[in-house]
């Protein structure tokens, strides 16, 4: 039996459904039947569904591969990045975490020039403020 | 009967001024985004939703169809310049797009492409135009069970048809109506799986899980691919002589059969739900390479090869509508998105909606002509400055389209909850698009997923729980039947892929 990402995903996939059908579904779905169908069919069915097709993938894996691992850890930092913004922005507000998440990603992508950093740390949130705050007359997160 | 009346209020609706704007900034934003590679209509669409609300419906609609046709001519910019197509629809056309840019003849070929696109285009919405309503007529008289067959036909048919895998297509549609559950349930109105989040009583929010799959995850993943020097977007050559700059009637004319065909070609596959625009460029390509008394000038710049897959590609757009404003199924993610659209006014998508709301969907109808008109006129016009536009660099790009993903799904669901929700979702969309599974089935039968379960209980319903009286629903009989057929066929062929 040949390495395949498609092996490791069928677990994972099978698992998930698994997890979901055992203890998930029965504590935070009602069972109740009131109608024609219970509340917990689909869940319930879509989660067999999942689990049926994860443990088919791991024995009827396609070619597919998972490439550029140190990609996938830049993604993992980015999405670090933006949860912790949110954070941020869910105690001090957009206006004032907007330019430093902007900042931070800029960085982080590899940009240095000074123009092209206030643009994007100053004038593009200062474009959006004027968009929703100004124009639509809606307010910010 | 046909009310005419309506049809006549509809277009007079869309013909206005206010619209017009609407429609050219739609147009002018899609060619935009179009251009940068990465970013693309749909992405656009997904964030420009929120920003909306605030609109009457006509102009939220008209902006949105703005955005999607301006970007499929948009994407063939950079196909055509770097050989790196700005959307997924324009690699048929960067394979003589590329070769004639190299030739010295970029704005001839860029031209080209905006002409067979229109071209396609136009053929596409008139097509729509006269079929939906007669094909809305014949849907209303489907009933619940029909219309369950109906979606268990499109699932197995988008299952096998989007993506590589059929088993990962049906993984992907199976979570999507998982997804689809979190909520109240339609029956008791029961919670389900909202582990005491109560925002999460009328399920997902739809922009959020279509904003994080669509739009942050593939921010993220073209992030995560930037290594070393941070470049611009486009890198734009230097046109040649004057001749090479244009498009002569002469040469477009003599492109008209292969235009012709790729627009019926696009119009039927668009019409089917699941077939992108990219399986008609290429089908469209290949079959007038195929026909060509010259097939040996193809991939060298010839601009059959141009016209073959633009106009293919930008049919697939108003055909895309038919199964959309018909059924209420829609064919594609962007038309997943601008019925999200009409939900967000109140309008409900189906058969109905021809009855309900004639007026709008005219309305919708005379904008698409619209939209096609400044197509041609912004295209011409702004080629040169969206090039210039789109040689910033990624880093600010990117970011600002994570700034606008942020406030406009924070204004949609009116706080941080469902930019939250978003962000989680865009970190299942990466990993499953990492997985090689489709985030379009997932978003479609997310979006299907609460009418799917009411149906299932309507039809069980009507027949008194008995599967068996299924046989007295031949269409419905008919529709199962061609999904097990479906199902078979794609099993049979993927077992000749797969390992």
């Amino acid at each position: 039996m040949s390495f395949r990402a498609d092996r490791i995903t069928g677990a994972l996939i099978a698992t998930f459904g698994g997890v979901l059908y055992l203890f998930i579904i029965p504590r935070f779905v009602d069972s109740s039947q009131s109608s024609w169908i219970r509340p917990d069919t689909i869940p319930l069915a879509t989660s067999f569904v999942i689990v049926l097709c994860g443990a088919f993938l791991v024995f009827k894996p396609t070619a597919h591969s998972l490439q550029n691992l140190r990609g996938h850890f830049k993604a993992v930092l980015f999405f670090l990045l933006l949860a912790l913004g949110l954070y941020a922005m869910s105690m001090f507000g957009f206006v004032y975490i907007a330019p430093l998440l902007a900042l931070s990603l800029m960085l982080l992508i590899g940009e240095r020039r000074l123009l092209w950093l206030g643009l994007g740390v100053i004038g593009v949130p200062f474009a959006i403020w004027l968009l929703v705050v100004r124009v639509l007359e809606r307010s910010l997160p | 009967m046909i009310d005419f009346s309506i049809i006549l209020a509809g277009f007079s609706d869309a013909f206005t001024l206010w619209n017009l704007v609407f429609v050219l900034f739609g147009v002018v934003v899609g060619h935009l985004v179009g251009a940068v590679p990465g970013i693309g209509p749909v992405m656009a669409m997904a964030i420009a939703i929120p920003f909306t609300f605030g609109f009457d419906t006509l102009p939220a609609i008209a902006f949105l169809v703005g955005v999607n046709k301006g970007g499929l001519v948009g994407g063939a910019v950079p196909a055509v310049l770097i050989n790196t197509p700005g959307t997924p629809d324009a690699a048929a056309t960067a394979l003589d797009g590329y070769p004639l840019a190299r030739q010295g003849k970029p704005l001839k070929a860029t031209k080209m492409a905006l002409f067979s696109s229109v071209t396609g285009d136009t053929f596409s919405d008139i097509v729509l135009i006269t079929v939906s309503a007669p094909l809305a007529i014949l849907a209303l008289r489907m009933g619940p069970v029909e219309v369950l067959a109906l979606m268990i036909f499109a699932f197995s048919v988008l299952s096998g048809l989007v993506g590589k895998s059929f088993l990962k297509g049906v993984i992907a549609a199976t979570l999507g109506l998982l997804f689809a559950t979190v909520g109240a349930d339609p029956e008791n109105y029961n919670p389900r799986l909202i582990f005491g989040h109560y925002e999460l009583y009328d399920g997902l929010p739809l922009v959020s899980v279509a904003i994080g799959m669509l739009a942050m995850s593939e921010i993220i993943r073209r992030l995560s691919e930037i290594h070393g020097e941070v470049k611009s977007a486009v890198s734009v050559q230097d046109a040649g002589n004057r001749n090479d700059q244009r498009v002569t009637w002469k040469e477009y004319w003599s492109c008209r059969y292969t235009m012709l065909r790729g627009a019926g070609m696009g119009t039927i596959l668009g019409a089917l739900p699941g077939i992108g625009s990219t399986a008609a460029a290429f089908l469209s390509y290949s079959t007038t390479k195929a026909l060509s008394t010259k097939p040996e000038t193809f991939g060298k710049g010839n601009l059959q090869g141009i016209a073959a897959a633009e106009s293919a590609n930008s049919a697939v757009v108003g055909a895309n509508l038919i199964p959309l404003l018909t059924l209420g199924i829609p064919g594609s993610v962007s038309a997943a998105l601008i019925i999200s659209a009409f939900m967000i006014h109140g309008i409900q998508p189906g058969p109905l909606l021809f009855q309900d709301q004639g007026r709008l969907i005219y309305g919708l109808f005379g904008t698409m002509i619209m939209a096609n008109f400044l197509n041609l006129w912004v295209g011409q016009l702004g080629l040169r400055i969206w090039v210039k536009v789109v040689s910033a660099p990624e880093s600010i790009i990117f970011s600002s389209a994570i700034l606008l993903c942020i406030v406009g799904v924070g204004m949609a669901t009116n706080g941080l909850f469902g930019v939250v929700v978003m962000l989680i979702f865009a970190v299942i969309g990466y990993l499953m698009t990492s997985a090689g599974l489709s985030v379009v089935i997932f978003i479609i039968t997310f979006f299907l997923g609460s009418r799917f379960e009411i149906s299932l209980s309507q039809s069980l319903a009507l027949m008194n729980a008995d599967i068996t009286r299924i046989v007295e629903y031949p269409i419905a009989l008919a529709l199962l039947a061609l999904s097990v057929a479906s199902v078979i066929w794609f099993l049979t062929r993927n077992r000749e892929k797969s390992i």
